[in-house]
């Protein structure tokens, strides 16, 4: 899963960034509101984190113009707590609102909470055949027993399993999976998926040549 | 209650003022037509009584005989026929008045002196008899002799006629006997003659006008009446707009107005001037939240960054440098809340008016020297050139807030500078202000911030915010504290660029 977060102030950037890529979350940054629109719109992110009041154009700039282009999942983060700004906030297109100063784990949850709506999942659990994932403990087992996958592999077959039973290609996945500060070989992820299917079964996870990877439903 | 309210009390007043009016009115309107029924009626006495005054000073014709003598032969002629006898052929005879009458009358002795004859008998001229005819309502006339007897009288006279007291002057006086009017004179001699008709035709037509009066009074009454509620009800209800709005306003919705078209008088200059207030109000309100909102904005961001900082760090185990980072990044953020707090309980006592300000006599010129002092590292490392013209400028103060406001101006001249620009201060006598001004070759404010930039948490450069380190404070503070000094502080952008401090305090010294 990717995400964008737009946040002027660096600490904070600093800490959130830190916080999502621990979770295998890929994480791009922009510390204003015009550099993050631009990301916003060139790349399909999973979840963008915005805050509202950002140099240059503020989150409710940044939102309404996205909206006109994408309808990438934006949950934003303010320290504007009334009624008000909070019905604004959702009624300009955020699918969810966050008050600062907030707790990690919270964040945490309602960015899963998001990637699960948009991906029209309603458990934190999806079961395809033996193999079990659950989002919130990012565990998966194999019929009842753990199985143990690095932050990158589980990224993969999280993504795979949220769009069961269609063609994920390789541009897909390199653009969900990775940040701009990954410098992966394209080979790498053959080799995570090669690893994941020794791990789960040979046949989990099919090849289609020449369009990408899939796990049938 | 209720009668209580503006419009019943205008009522009430316009009912009366109304009712007063038409009563006077009214009143006026009956005395003059009694008044003018009353002289006619005295007219047409007047013209009676001359007549008869005349008939007892002239002798009667063919009586010519006896003057001074007693009247006699002339009872009998005139007396049988006294109603009907034939009139053309013009003797004087004496009419109304019955043979019987006059011979019961004892014959006073009267020595008729002058040309007043005996009045033994009376008789009115043949054309004058008429005078004392009529169907309905006529004159009538009673003479009396000195005595007092009664020597003759119409048949029109009522039995109850009494005779006047006796006047001295011998001119025509007036009574008003019941519904009788009565004109009476007195001859030389004392015989008394009185002329009287009734006025009761005439207190009827004038019943009849108080009638009529008091109709069309009561009339323009309700009418009155109506159209003063019409009117007090048309001149009140902008009254109940304007309370009605006013109600919403005070209700909260501050952003409601009172409805101003069409009054262009005094109620509509009231609605433009509690419009004007309610916008005042409406601005502080909005102005007081915005820097509410700006506050818990303001102090949440330093502790969502430590809240988050520490919580993702210590989610799991880190390198030492990326403890010492978090570290860091908690300090910032500490001290930016400590920034914050103490500029806002500086702002609050400020606006608290609890700050006691020490008045002590300063040098200016010594307080910006002692800033430079301090702010010199930070005006080398940016390269800036501080250009300073320190007259000694005394004034009444606190030096230590003073100095806050220089530092502040003077840092802020400093950061937002181009590289190597310059920053001239001075500070000089006025007038009988000190003056201190700080300029700088920096980009300047755009016109459009310029009158907001002393607003607490207005930033002019939106760019600027977090992690700069300015809580947004510092020019509403150097605004408070002059203001608190009685002076004055005011921002110039000249077209040559950058932008002017002026900072003027009363020296306070005579």
């Amino acid at each position: 899963m990717r995400i964008l977060i737009i946040e002027d102030e660096p600490d904070l950037l600093r800490s959130l960034t830190m916080a999502l890529r621990d979770e295998g979350y890929a994480v791009d940054t922009a510390a204003n509101g015009e550099d993050g629109l631009f990301s916003a719109e060139s790349i399909a992110y999973d979840v963008i984190l915005l805050d509202v009041m950002l140099p240059k154009l503020d989150g409710w700039g940044v939102l309404q113009r996205l909206r006109k282009i994408r309808k990438t999942p934006v949950l934003m983060l303010t320290a504007r707590d009334t009624s008000r700004d909070r019905v604004r906030g959702l009624d300009s297109g955020a699918d969810d609102y966050l008050v600062k100063p907030f707790d990690l784990p919270e964040l945490l949850a309602r960015l899963r909470a998001l990637i699960r709506r948009t991906s029209g999942q309603t458990t934190t659990q999806i079961k395809i055949g033996e193999v079990t994932l659950d989002t919130a403990a990012r565990s998966v087992t194999r019929a009842g027993v753990p199985v143990e996958l690095t932050a990158r592999e589980y990224g993969l077959l999280e993504y795979l399993m949220l769009h069961r039973g269609q063609v994920v290609t390789r541009t897909a996945l390199y653009e969900h999976l990775f940040d701009e500060d990954d410098s992966t070989l394209s080979n790498l992820l053959d080799v995570h998926v090669s690893n994941m299917r020794k791990k789960l079964g040979h046949d989990f996870i099919t090849t289609r040549r020449g369009h990408g990877y899939c796990i049938e439903g | 209650m209720i009668f209580h309210s503006i419009r019943w009390r205008l009522q009430l007043w316009h009912g009366l003022i109304l009712l007063s009016v038409l009563v006077g009115f009214g009143f006026t309107a009956y005395r003059l037509q009694y008044a003018n029924e009353l002289h006619r009626v005295d007219q047409d006495l007047q013209q009676r009584l001359g007549p008869v005054l005349e008939a007892l000073r002239r002798p009667p014709t063919g009586d010519r005989g006896g003057p001074g003598g007693p009247g006699g032969p002339d009872g009998p002629r005139g007396g049988p026929n006294g109603a009907g006898g034939p009139r053309r052929p013009g003797g004087p005879r004496p009419i109304e008045g019955g043979p019987d009458d006059r011979g019961r009358r004892g014959p006073p002795p009267r020595e008729a002196g002058g040309e007043f004859r005996a009045p033994r008998e009376f008789r009115l001229g043949p054309n004058r008899a008429g005078l004392f005819e009529g169907d309905s309502n006529p004159f009538y006339y009673i003479v009396w002799l000195r005595d007092g007897s009664e020597l003759s009288r119409s048949a029109s006279a009522a039995s109850d006629v009494s005779r006047p007291d006796p006047i001295s002057r011998q001119v025509p006086a007036v009574r008003l006997r019941g519904t009788n009017r009565e004109f009476y004179q007195f001859t030389p001699p004392g015989e008394c003659i009185l002329v009287g008709r009734s006025i009761g035709p005439e207190l009827a037509s004038l019943r009849r006008l108080a009638l009529v009066l008091s109709a069309l009074g009561s009339i323009v009454m309700v009418l009155g009446l109506a159209g003063g509620w019409w009117l007090a009800t048309r001149a009140i209800r902008p009254i109940g707009d304007i309370s009605a709005a006013a109600a919403t306003i005070a209700g909260g919705n501050l952003s409601h107005r009172i409805n101003t078209e069409n009054t262009d008088n005094e109620l509509g200059e009231l609605a433009t001037v509690l419009n004007s207030t309610f916008a005042r109000l409406e601005g502080a309100f909005a102005r007081q939240q915005q820097f509410t909102a700006d506050a818990s904005h303001e102090l949440r961001t330093p502790i969502a960054v430590i809240l988050s900082q520490t919580q993702a760090t210590l989610a799991r185990e880190r390198n030492s440098a990326e403890y010492r980072e978090t570290l860091e990044a908690c300090q910032r953020a500490a001290q930016r809340m400590r920034r914050l707090t103490e500029s806002l309980l500086a702002l609050a006592r400020l606006d608290a008016g609890q700050e006691s300000l020490k008045r002590e006599r300063i040098d200016l010129s010594q307080t910006v020297r002692e800033s430079l002092e301090l702010l010199r590292p930070l005006a080398e490392d940016r390269h800036i050139r501080i250009h300073s013209e320190l007259a000694t400028t005394e004034c009444l103060g606190d030096s230590e807030r003073l100095a806050q406001v220089i530092s502040n101006l003077l840092s802020n001249a400093i950061l937002h500078n181009t590289s190597d620009g310059e920053v001239r201060v001075v500070t000089r006598r006025e007038n009988d202000s000190a003056l201190l001004v700080v300029a700088d070759t920096g980009p300047g404010i755009p016109a459009e911030d310029l009158p907001r930039i002393f607003e607490r948490f207005y930033r002019a450069d939106k760019s600027r915010t977090g992690a700069t380190g300015g809580t947004g404070l510092g020019l509403a503070i150097c605004k408070a504290i002059v203001a608190a000094h009685g002076g004055s502080i005011d921002v110039a952008c000249p077209a040559s660029g950058g932008a002017t401090f002026t900072v003027r305090l009363p020296s306070g010294l005579r």
